[in-house]
């Protein structure tokens, strides 16, 4: 069989003989003068979870948007909940990206502010959003009590989510659906941002709810899934096709590889052989001590592996790193030779780094298209607010040229699917060829192949002697050049230590 | 004390409120130089404080902060957000002395306490710096004559200097230096290292005085920026409810129209705006406003002499020393409208809709900025500062309307603004009693282009057009907004 779209037959919707649960015809949609769906059609039956995977930009994410209902397309969705179940008759979407709003309702966030300490609450707290929660489904506190367990999330119960990282809202948009159990659940992007156990908990308790009900749509391109998933799609042309296994969905042609640009092979021009240099130090918000007594140096050209647990404390370090800290100024710290404070800006630090992380991509300017985001780069802002001069215009264009992203360099960064928009800020990263490259798991969210991609890249500019910091859960998805890895836990150094080859692999 | 504004003479008040120069980027060359390894110790830790502060210390300045001493014991708000974010804090006697640079962030209404408080503390020949004029001009405090007086004042709320300085951004601002305080001449320099600190220059400074900064200030808070559109707003509401709209959608077309309407003025102006109503819509709104700038010309006029002649702060600060009285009356009556007690209607209205079915504020706000430009020009102030405090900070202030109506903009803006506001708003409701008797709900509530062919005049619209575009507030604005490099919409929601 290849396309679903044999069963013709009118949905039933009697509750005795219960029909598909979601019935899809002829759906269309188009984007600008992209046709994503074409005349898709899509049966899913009682007892079916599918997974929905392959190719970046295929449609997948808009084809769950179209069924949940908040995507307009022409075509139908029709719907066949069973009324005598006790599991709420509604489609749940888990977007792979979650923008939170403030206590005013607003979402303007800018990537800096999780690490300012400020009185005025500007966002709800986890615990206090969890009550609205449940007083918006008619949902039993206690059940939750037991998935905050689980996914380890109990201890972040008094965190504003604006503190939180992408792996925890992930998280929390993931108990809040296993606590909802709606009859049909879609989640886009499951895994990105959890580590190992955190996965294996998620499936487990995805099939607990299965076993309850509850009718599953995965979109990704994973491959340790929950054992209830029985049914396995990808889109081609605009089309819903069903393949036999997961082995069978088609993925991305291998890139061709391309010579660097000229001026990304010159070695940086160090100022100081001392990259980083961390005596002591401590970050804390008010009784809650987030990192404890670091110390910690890396030196110029060596390529650090960063590691951790979630809410380990990574990202707070290497916003440390990037001069984003506000407590960077009491501490006893050096960056590229120079202690913080001694009246250095944070645009003299951010001049010889370039950073990459889920969190900075998330709050990156949404209005910028793929030029001009690349073009930032020169002056590390976030969107581009002045005219570049020709030789800088054309190192913009070669650089876009380098990462295949000519034919979208108009596009809205926004627009593009999440594998390019990272290309998109990598390329936004070294344009200016800079010393120090910070990647906070910079392949979050992108399938294995383009993780492979990306991360040949990394290794291809840090040839040049780049001093490289990368973090990355999974040993299997790392750029080889990695020589030394720094391990967090609990905000502690747990451990330094060379990386033998061989473990990378 | 005298108001600073009434002891000088014509020609010194004409000259300081012409001050008002763009300038160009160039002249920020020098960088934070001027302020580079001095003691820079600012006085209150709020919106403005604290943002500030971590803007002038990201740029590589020495930051540290004195607070009065019951917000030190008492561990208030202001002492957490700087000692949690590492600043080195302490009382006035203790970081006074060694401060080369005071930056007084305290409210306005504080200001003569505060400045006479730390004043005698002050070393010789070191630097007082405001971001508002008010204290200088309207109650003309006398600043020691060895110390630099400079005021650097964004043009936002503090909240929005940090956000746009850490996008690597800024926020315009106003920058001057006062006359009577400059004994070594070092003010400008100064000033226009502070502004660099805080990211102003990458988003348009403007040279401007203690006079007319404080001058415009008022005039645009209090009649175009909160004013008007609460009025407006009020008006707007009420005739819905009176026509028999739905309450969850009249209050939430109020809440958020203002804020989409006004958006459309950031990017191309007056016309901009009014160029998102189909031809015969326009027509209509350009007639509307026409019949309010009529009406409401008087009051904008009086409201600018109050302010040229200190009548308008005498009465404000009668009112500070009696306890506030007016001021927490108005303030619980705007608490108390329909309009803030109905919660906006869970219905999707979607952005067009809100132009076509409010036509209403497109007019009001049409006449509300060209009445205040003209009637500031007219009064001596500069069209480009003009422009800053009518048109520029509109959609500012609408957003805070979106966030929260009425309530939220009156606790966001200043005393000042917020009293000023007020003051307008009550003379202005019984000014439009009649025209509003006239409104119907194709002004406001439905659809204006509904039943109608859509045709209009040929030669009425091309001068309607014609007199739109070549309004002096359109004039400069194309010419700032081109010269605030790639102008960038100023990100709230
Ligand atoms: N808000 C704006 O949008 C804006 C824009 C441009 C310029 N400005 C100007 O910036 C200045 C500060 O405004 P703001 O909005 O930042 O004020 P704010 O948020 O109200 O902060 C005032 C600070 O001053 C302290 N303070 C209050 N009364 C004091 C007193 N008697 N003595 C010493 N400290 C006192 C307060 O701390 P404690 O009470 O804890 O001591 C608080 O930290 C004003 O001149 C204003 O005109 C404001």
């Amino acid at each position: 069989m290849t396309h679903s779209n044999m069963n013709n037959s009118k949905p039933k919707s009697l509750s005795g003989d219960l029909g598909p649960i979601v019935h899809v015809s002829n759906l269309n949609l188009q984007y600008q003068y992209k046709l994503v769906l074409k005349n898709l059609n899509w049966t899913i039956n009682r007892g079916e979870n599918w997974l929905l995977g392959g190719i970046s930009g295929s449609g997948k994410s808009s084809l769950a948007k179209v069924i949940a209902g908040l995507q307009n397309a022409v075509g139908e969705v029709e719907f066949n909940f069973n009324i005598d179940s006790a599991l709420p008759a509604k489609v749940l979407f888990v977007e792979s990206w979650y923008q939170f709003k403030n206590v005013e309702g607003v979402a303007n966030f800018y990537y800096q502010q999780r690490y300012t300490s400020l009185q005025a609450k500007e966002t709800l707290t986890v615990g206090a959003e969890l009550i609205s929660y449940s007083k918006e489904n008619n949902l039993e506190f206690a059940e939750v009590e037991k998935l905050l367990k689980a996914l380890n999330f109990s201890s972040l119960r008094n965190s504003q989510l604006l503190e939180l990282s992408s792996g925890e809202h992930k998280k929390l948009q993931l108990i809040k659906a296993l606590w909802l159990k709606p009859q049909l659940l879609i989640i886009d992007q499951p895994y990105t941002g959890l580590d190992k156990d955190s996965r294996k908990t998620l499936n487990s308790l995805l099939d607990e709810i299965c076993a309850d009900g509850v009718q599953l749509i995965l979109i990704c391109n994973d491959t340790e899934l929950p054992a209830s998933i029985n049914c396995f799609a990808e889109i081609r042309e605009g089309q819903l096709v069903q393949v036999e296994s997961r082995e069978m969905i088609s993925t991305a042609p291998e890139r061709t590889s391309r010579e660097l640009p000229d001026f990304l092979k010159q070695s940086p021009v160090y100022s100081s052989e001392n990259i980083v240099k961390m005596i002591d130090v401590s970050i804390s918000y008010g009784e809650k001590m987030v990192l404890r007594n670091i110390n910690w140096e890396v030196k110029a050209g060596e390529k650090w592996l960063l590691q951790g647990p979630n809410g380990s404390g990574k990202s707070t370090l290497l916003s440390l790193v990037n001069g984003d800290h506000p407590q960077s100024y009491a501490n006893n710290f050096y960056l590229f030779g120079n202690k913080r404070g001694s009246g250095e800006s944070i645009w003299d630090i951010k001049q010889h780094t370039g950073i990459i992380s889920p969190e900075f991509h998330w709050y990156f300017d949404a209005s910028s298209t793929v030029w001009q985001s690349v073009a930032s780069g020169l002056f590390d802002s976030v969107g581009l607010f002045r005219q570049l001069p020709f030789s800088q215009k054309a190192k913009v264009d070669e650089l876009i040229e380098f990462f295949d992203l000519t034919e979208n360099k108009d596009d809205l960064l926004s627009s593009l699917p999440l594998g390019k928009q990272r290309l998109v800020l990598l390329a936004r990263t070294i344009i200016k060829n800079p010393e120090l490259l910070i990647l906070d798991e910079p392949c979050q969210g992108l399938d294995q192949q383009q993780t492979q991609y990306f991360n040949q890249l990394v290794d291809e500019l840090c040839n040049n002697g780049m001093t490289l910091i990368y973090v990355g859960h999974f040993e299997s998805a790392l750029p080889s050049c990695l020589e030394k890895r720094i391990v967090l836990e609990n905000g502690e150094v747990k451990a330094i230590e060379s990386i033998a080859e061989s473990c990378l692999v | 004390m005298a108001n600073y504004f009434n002891t000088l003479p014509l020609r010194e008040k004409l000259n300081q409120l012409g001050v008002c120069e763009f300038m160009d980027n160039s002249e920020f060359s020098d960088g934070v130089n001027a302020l580079k390894g001095k003691k820079l110790v600012i006085v209150g830790c709020g919106a403005q404080g604290l943002n500030q502060g971590l803007n002038l210390r990201d740029s590589g300045l020495d930051v540290s902060y004195a607070l009065r001493k019951e917000a030190i014991d008492g561990k208030r708000d202001s002492w957490k957000n700087a000692t949690e974010n590492n600043f080195t804090v302490g009382t006035y006697e203790e970081l006074i002395p060694n401060a080369d640079v005071v930056i007084n962030l305290t409210p306005d209404k504080q200001h003569t306490a505060v400045v006479n408080a730390v004043m005698p503390l002050m070393k010789q020949g070191a630097t007082l710096s405001y971001s508002h004029g008010f204290n200088i001009v309207e109650e003309g405090m006398q600043i020691r004559k060895d110390i630099t007086v400079i005021m650097v004042a964004p043009k936002c709320p503090g909240s929005e200097v940090r956000a746009e300085y850490c996008r690597g951004f800024g926020v315009p601002t106003l920058i001057a230096v006062h006359p009577e305080n400059d004994p070594a001449g070092k003010g400008l320099a100064e000033a226009k290292a502070y502004c660099v600190g805080t990211g102003g220059h990458r988003a348009g400074v403007l040279l401007s005085s203690f006079v007319a900064e404080v001058k415009s200030d008022l005039m645009g808070e209090q009649t175009i920026l909160c004013g008007l559109l609460q009025t407006g707003s009020i008006l707007s509401f009420d005739k819905m409810i009176e026509k028999g709209i739905d309450a969850g959608y009249a209050s939430k077309l109020v809440q958020y129209g203002v804020e989409v309407i006004t958006e459309a003025l950031k990017h191309g102006g007056v016309s901009g705006m009014m160029d998102r109503l189909s031809n015969v819509a326009k027509v209509k709104a350009f007639e509307v406003s026409e019949e309010l700038k009529d009406i409401m010309r008087p009051l904008f006029q009086k409201h600018q002499d109050d302010i040229m002649s200190g009548e308008f702060s005498r009465t404000m600060m009668e009112d500070w020393a009696n306890g506030d009285k007016n001021l927490l009356k108005w303030r619980a009556e705007t608490g108390e409208t329909a309009f803030e007690k109905t919660p906006a209607g869970d219905v999707k209205i979607g952005e067009q809709e809100y132009f076509d079915n409010y036509l209403l504020m497109v007019a009001f706000v049409r006449a509300g900025v060209e009445l205040a430009f003209e009637t500031m020009v007219e009064a001596g102030i500069k069209p480009e500062s003009a422009y800053y405090e009518s048109l520029h900070e509109t959609p500012l202030i609408a957003n805070t309307i979106a966030r929260k109506k009425l309530f939220e903009m009156n606790r966001v803006i200043s005393d000042t603004a917020e009293y000023g506001c007020y003051l307008f708003d009550q003379a202005c409701k019984p000014l439009l009693t009649d025209f509003m008797k006239k409104v119907d709900t194709d002004l406001v509530g439905k659809n204006f282009n509904e039943g109608k062919d859509g045709s209009v005049d040929n030669i009425t619209l091309v001068n309607i057009n014609e007199k739109l575009r070549s309004h002096q507030v359109e004039i400069v604005g194309a010419r700032l907004r081109k010269a605030m490099t790639a102008m960038k919409a100023i990100k709230t929601a």
